[in-house]
């Protein structure tokens, strides 16, 4: 992680711009409102706050599912008989299922630790409002945070971009594409597969639904995705080594000319992949941003337990064959 | 309920329970092409060795389709063809079941993390995923065998958690055999549409958000669930090579 200033890459942090070339998709539709996910909690004496910081240093901060780094831990709360007392944040319900694993953990960290009130009533936001306005307000309603700025903007400075290896990829699917074209295939879809391990070998992946006895179902990105497994498979019987050797698509980046379906980018959710990267916007049947189709921005929808990085071409001018608007990319 | 429904989804059922039995997430589908109420393939979950995220059962059983029938008639046989599958369709292939435009299906329990046709998103009424032919949309019926559903998915989640690493601090999985979440029919189907299919006299359980009686009488069948069932994939083998022939009459007798 980098500080903003020092990041060597061009990005417009108010559009999502990366060197005038990847805009970011996301889900903008702004809301007002939190996710809340509930919290254990305990109350402890004011002098035990080091032991309670240590404890969440070393025995939940690194392991919780849901980031805390937006909230405030502590909260100082007056007694009635005029004591202090502070309310700590422990960890989250996914971290922890139940009171005696809270208790327990909280046994085997320090014996004589003194507690009371342990509870999972208290909500928090599950993520860091975009404005320093929102902060405000929830701290208010829900549980005091913490303002770090717009954590998209931390999003994406935290990105990593090898621009020419992303624009030599681009160009190399634009070019398969015009190539698919010109040899008649109605549907030009061309989809590169990069594996973070291995990026110099890529997998290339044409939609061959055109073909005889092909399956209307043979997208690009499906036909890349058994591709990769089929790799995967033919290296684990030489290495025979199945659980550390590859899984799935995991941390792949992907590169099509065309934005994926419901299929398509469901597909890729299932596949673990780290980042897709498009040309061509599809507005009736793309999946991805939200102007497109129903809206689903499905790489990162808040329902599904994962996620991807999305983003489309901006740059130089890329002009993948038009199709048809209401084909399934 | 017509019994077929339930002779249908049976077969699913024990399919599931074959697939956990050979160390599958308990998924599983039947495949029924409905104007002979003949089983035309079958599927279940193969990700563990297929290596992939994405062979999902209802991908298997588009597969066995297309390999006896062609791809070219694929569309064709999927208009008047019905699925039964053990738990909701997830997005994706709530999406390919669109794209070749099912005419209906029915599911057993919910999918309470990726499911299309209703649970996280209704792929199955939506606009951006096309459909190749005239069935534009497609009803998806919940609640067939769903306590049995779950169930299987129970012994699955139970077992599987005897080989992970612990990742979290979680209690011993206990096997749940008691309670069950409320169905909330309305994400799924309207009113009407749970009256055609389940009968009028049903009603109070969409209402209710309950389990329909009748099919598992508010009990689970623990003998179809329970007994092993290692003939399943013979036996559907044999039936959807059967109806094979049937098809390809139907489908040239109507060119």
């Amino acid at each position: 992680m980098v500080k903003k200033a020092l990041n060597p890459l061009k990005i417009d942090f108010k559009k999502g711009i990366i060197e005038n070339k990847l805009q970011q998709i996301r889900n903008s539709r702004t809301t007002t409102t939190p996710d809340l996910i509930k919290v254990w909690t305990i109350e402890v004496n004011p002098k035990d706050s080091k032991y309670v910081l240590d404890l969440i240093r070393t025995k939940t901060q690194k392991q919780d599912p849901i980031s805390m780094l937006h909230i405030k831990r502590i909260r100082k709360i007056t007694n009635s008989d005029t004591s202090v007392s502070l309310v700590v944040v422990i960890g989250s319900v996914e971290l922890f299922e139940d009171k005696n694993s809270v208790q327990s953990m909280l046994h085997s960290f320090r014996k004589d630790l003194k507690y009371s009130n342990l509870s999972s009533s208290h909500e928090i936001p599950k993520e860091g409002p975009q404005t320093k306005e929102l902060m405000l307000q929830w701290s208010d309603e829900y549980w005091p945070l913490v303002w770090r700025g717009n954590p998209n903007d931390q999003i994406l400075n935290d990105y990593t971009f090898n621009m020419p290896f992303i624009e030599d990829i681009l160009l190399k699917i634009h070019r398969l594409s015009q190539e698919q074209y010109e040899n008649g295939n109605i549907y030009p879809i061309v989809t590169a597969f990069v594996d973070p391990n291995d990026s110099t070998n890529c997998i290339y992946a044409c939609d061959t639904r055109a073909q005889q006895e092909s399956s209307p179902l043979d997208h690009s990105i499906r036909i890349g995705i058994n591709a990769v497994s089929k790799r995967l498979k033919e290296r684990k019987k030489v290495i025979d080594n199945a659980h550390t050797e590859g899984y799935l698509c995991l941390d792949f980046d992907v590169y099509t000319t065309h934005e994926p379906c419901s299929m398509c980018s469901m597909a890729l959710i299932h596949s673990r992949i780290k980042r897709c990267i498009f040309i061509q916007p599809m507005t009736m049947t793309g999946s991805l941003k939200h102007k497109s189709g129903d809206g689903y921005c499905m790489h990162q929808h808040k329902l599904l337990n994962s996620s991807y990085e999305a983003f489309q071409w901006v740059g130089d001018k890329l002009d993948p064959p038009e199709i048809s608007q209401s084909t399934c990319c | 309920m017509e019994s077929r429904h339930l002779t249908h989804m049976r077969q699913a059922v024990k399919l599931a329970k074959y697939a956990l039995d050979h160390n599958e997430t308990p998924v599983a589908c039947i495949f029924v092409y409905e104007p002979t109420d003949e089983i035309i393939a079958y599927g279940m979950n193969d990700t563990n060795k297929s290596h992939t995220g994405i062979a999902h059962a209802e991908f298997m059983g588009i597969d066995q389709i297309q390999e006896k029938f062609g791809a070219e008639n694929l569309v064709e046989i999927f208009k008047d063809t019905v699925l039964y599958v053990t738990v909701e369709p997830c997005i994706m292939c709530a999406s390919a079941l669109k794209q070749l435009g099912i005419k209906r299906v029915y599911f057993g329990c919910g999918n309470e993390r990726f499911g299309g046709n209703g649970t996280v998103l209704t792929i199955n009424k939506d606009h951006s995923t096309i459909s190749l032919n005239e069935n534009k949309t497609y009803d998806a019926i919940p609640g067939i065998y769903r306590k049995e559903a779950i169930m299987l998915l129970r012994y699955f989640y139970v077992r599987e958690n005897d080989h992970a690493p612990k990742p979290k601090v979680k209690k011993e999985r206990i096997l749940d055999k008691e309670t069950f979440p409320p169905i909330i029919w309305s994400s799924y189907i309207d009113r009407s549409l749970f009256g055609q299919e389940f009968g009028l006299e049903n009603l109070v359980h969409f209402d209710e958000n309950t389990d329909l009686a009748g099919i598992s009488n508010h009990g689970i069948d623990w003998k179809l669930i329970d007994d092993s069932c290692d003939d399943i994939v013979d036996t559907l083998e044999i039936t959807r090579q059967k109806a094979q022939i049937n098809i390809h009459k139907r489908i040239k007798s109507t060119k």
